[in-house]
């Protein structure tokens, strides 16, 4: 039986001098690891016809993408095949160079075999980066001189990429920091060694790929904060010559129209959103009263059929409502053909009165069926001789409610509140967008449909990144402010 | 514990106002209830009815068809959705939503398996700082355009894989399965780990189907999730309506006819012929709905065991 996985790896502490390159090493190798799917710092893209959001791995893998606005000049023969195909082998070479030296990296997290032998891959995968990135460099060379004998240099776009640049720089960080650590390295002593890791490295490894789509996909979108500090537009870039500093936050209080939609979208948000507090006992309210019907048969039918408005989608409920209280939907139909009503013909939702009231009814529809499941297991959960005992002393049912059921559900009712206070600004967008129309679009217009409206609707990327930027961190202030309540007040945190 | 209680409710007379209560509860549920699947009923009759009769607002509470004499009498056609395959772009949306459905859900779940139980291990390199780097994502999101951008600059818009990639790491179900694994007793894993097993032939012969259950919940909310997608179509694909979802397809449907509706309701003119088709086109947008609720509709019942498992174990924080 092989026990080698429970045997102790020994650890050893490397001298400072000694972990920085190796330290430096691993970051570019991971860096550069991740640059590979970046469209931004692709080097493969020598010419402005090829795709814009084509990273360095589309263009060593995908034909169609690099030619997909290119007809002409193919057809032509402006740009030749044959230099396609040498730039798709080149970006492919590139990859494999850093292929090799992410795996150094991950190698020489090992012991001081694996690392030796890993920082060996390094030393073979930088140069086979820079061949790579010779051989964009050949091709976009061909790709210029045969432009020039066809007189169309103007029209296939020649450049050589940011993307090169930074590139060559990975490249020979790449190759400096492993060679210091290899050539600095303690030599083997021990041939009989084998190559092992330790285990929480060994589960750091397998847990990276998840750590970096999540950096990727939730972190890096912060980033995108610097927005909020230029006047940029859409396609444009940002520069020192566009750079305005604290101007859109100042905008928001500036300019008066701005300032007059915010207080109205704030109106709106806050309005929404504290109907929706107010009315969150509905779903305790909903659970209790289930609960003393005596049928569980009837229960389970209930349950079954007031859950499912949840899980449908709110373009599906507009469709719903559209079908129930348009011109031609069931209401004014019944109106019409069983009440016999003449001129039944309103449009109820293009109405504009009441629409917060609407909106917490179309919530309250979808949602309560479903909120009150967690309160009902909350019930069920609920010691039985305490309702016994209360019988026993006289208590009536709504006395037991009052002073059993209810205190038995309160400590999850706070937990939600508390959510809910939490995110008080987020309502969401996609309710409001779809039964937003020309008639509500001033009361119904939230803080999440305002962001999209104006950044998405109009292009003005920059004042809804402030927006969306104060929103997110009030948002922030708020969680971490009901959490010390909850703290404080039940011993407990909520996050 | 129904009939523990049952027997308690014996010993106490139940006085008339107790009846009353308990009759007015009773109404008031089947009240709600219908309210809650009515109009699921109703949009259904109106797709299998005769469009004559629906137009004229005559099918009320069953589906009906013409007589000899044109009068309405019970009865269903299914020539409506039959007509959907002409609808434009139609078939595209129902596929690609269903694409993003089963790969969308099956990457999320791999991930979620694999990450839940990879941040249970306690011997991890820095294991509680990459648990919170997770969860602080459910709480904490920079802000749609940031977002959109970063999106834009990842070359993820007028993209299929934008639907499927940004939605691999799911924080919320990767604590479900944290939670639930927690509940497997360890002695388990660890005769598996004496016996030689490595960490991933652990994970697939012990934990996975250990944890069966959780999956199936996650399953579940990730696919109906997908279905229901709309935001991430509506935002990131500008240029490729081939590849929006049935939603937002729906959406676009709905939109295009509610405009005529305003036209009418300021007391623009429509022509014969336009409000005709605009009410044709209400029988479609009743067919579209419903083929995009049909399948939750079908899985709903069968799952429901499923979606309450996972409400009530998101209740038990990670």
């Amino acid at each position: 039986m092989d026990r080698t996985v429970n045997r102790k790896i020994p650890t050893e502490t490397l001298p400072l001098g000694r972990r920085v390159p190796l330290w430096i090493f691993r970051a570019t190798a991971l860096i550069a690891g991740m640059a590979i799917f970046f469209p931004p710092v692709n080097p493969g893209r020598i010419s402005e016809k090829i795709n814009e959001s084509a990273s360095l791995f589309t263009t060593g893998v995908s034909y169609g993408t690099i030619t997909n606005s290119m007809g002409r000049i193919l057809r032509s023969q402006w740009i030749r095949g044959g230099d396609i195909t040498l730039l798709m082998i080149a970006c492919v070479t590139v990859m494999l160079g850093v292929i090799m030296c992410a795996a150094g990296g991950c190698m020489s997290l090992g012991n001081r075999k694996m690392r030796r032998r890993g920082l060996i891959l390094p030393l073979l995968g930088a140069p086979i980066m820079g061949v790579g990135l010779f051989l964009i460099r050949q091709a976009y060379q061909r790709m210029v001189s045969n432009g020039e004998e066809m007189g169309k240099l103007d029209k296939i776009g020649m450049m050589l990429p940011g993307g090169f640049t930074v590139f060559i720089v990975l490249a020979a960080l790449l190759f400096l920091s492993a060679a210091i650590a290899f050539f600095t390295a303690e030599k083997d002593t021990d041939p009989s060694a084998k190559m092992e890791m330790e285990e929480k490295y060994r589960l750091f490894l397998m847990m990276l790929p998840v750590i970096l789509l999540t950096f990727i996909f939730a972190y890096l979108p912060i980033w995108g904060w610097r927005f909020a500090f230029f006047d940029y537009t859409p396609g444009g870039d940002i520069g020192a010559d566009n750079y305005v500093g604290f101007k859109w936050f100042s905008f928001l209080f500036a300019d008066p129209a701005t300032t007059k939609d915010l207080i109205r979208v704030l109106r709106n948000t806050l309005i929404m959103s504290g109907l929706g507090i107010l009315t969150s006992w509905l779903p305790i309210a909903f659970a209790v009263l289930l609960a003393e019907v005596r049928s569980t048969k009837f229960q389970r039918f209930v349950q079954t059929f007031t859950t499912i408005p949840n899980f449908i989608s709110w373009v599906l409920v507009y469709a719903i409502a559209i079908c129930i209280f348009s011109t031609d939907g069931f209401i004014n139909s019944f109106l019409t053909n069983v009440m016999h009503v003449a001129g039944a013909n309103t449009n109820y939702l293009q109405i504009a009165d009441h629409t917060w009231l609407k909106m917490l009814l179309w919530g309250t529809w979808k949602g309560v069926g479903w909120s009150a499941i967690i309160y009902i297991a909350g019930i069920a959960g609920i010691d039985q001789q305490l309702y016994e005992a209360a019988r026993v002393d006289g208590a009536g049912r709504f006395r037991c409610i009052w002073h059993i059921t209810i205190p038995g559900l309160v400590p999850t009712y706070m937990v939600m509140l508390l959510m809910s206070i939490a995110g008080i600004l987020s309502n969401g967008m996609e309710q409001y967008l779809v039964f937003s129309n020309a008639m509500n679009k001033d009361v119904i217009e939230v803080l999440d449909l305002y962001v999209y409206n104006i950044g998405i609707g109009q292009n003005r990327i920059s004042l809804s990144t402030v927006v969306g930027i104060s929103k997110s961190l009030i948002g922030i202030t708020l969680l971490f402010a009901a959490n010390g309540i909850s703290k404080a007040i039940r011993g407990e945190s909520i996050i | 514990m129904a009939k523990k209680e049952k027997a308690a409710n014996l010993h106490i007379k139940r006085s008339a106002g107790d009846w009353v209560f308990d009759i007015a509860v009773i109404i008031f549920f089947f009240l709600f209830t219908f309210v809650c699947i009515f109009p699921f009923y109703y949009l259904l009759i109106n797709t299998i009815s005769d469009n004559d009769l629906v137009t004229s607002g005559r099918v009320n509470f069953y589906p009906m068809l013409k007589d000899a004499a044109g009068k309405g009498v019970l009865g269903a056609q299914f020539n409506n959705y039959l007509a959907l395959q002409n609808v434009q772009d139609l078939g595209s949306s129902v596929l690609v939503t269903v694409a993003r459905s089963v790969l969308g859900t099956a990457l999320m779940v791999i991930t979620s398996a694999w990450a839940g139980y990879l941040v249970t291990k306690q011997k991890m390199w820095k294991r509680s700082l990459w648990y919170r780097f997770l969860v602080v994502t459910m709480y904490f999101n920079a802000g749609l355009v940031p977002w959109y951008m970063n999106m834009l600059m990842m070359g993820l818009t007028d993209n299929f894989l934008a639907y499927i990639i940004p939605g691999m790491v799911a924080p919320y179900n990767i604590i479900l399965v944290k939670t639930y694994i927690e509940s497997i007793p360890s002695s388990l894993e660890e005769s598996a780990v004496i016996d030689g097993a490595s960490t991933l032939k652990v994970w697939l012969k012990i934990i996975l189907p250990l944890s069966i259950p959780i999956l199936a919940t996650i399953t579940i909310f990730g696919a109906v999730g997908n279905w229901n997608s709309f935001q991430d179509s509506l935002l990131l694909m500008n240029n490729r309506p081939d590849l929006y979802t049935l939603q937002h397809r729906l959406y676009v449907y709905l939109n295009s006819s509610s405009n005529l509706g305003a036209m009418m309701s300021q007391g623009g003119t429509i022509s014969e012929q336009a409000a005709q088709s605009m009410l044709n086109q209400r029988v479609i947008q009743y067919t579209v709905s419903m083929v995009s609720i049909i399948p939750i509709l079908l899985v709903y019942p069968f799952m429901q065991r499923y979606f309450v498992k996972g409400i009530m174990l998101g209740a038990v924080k990670g």
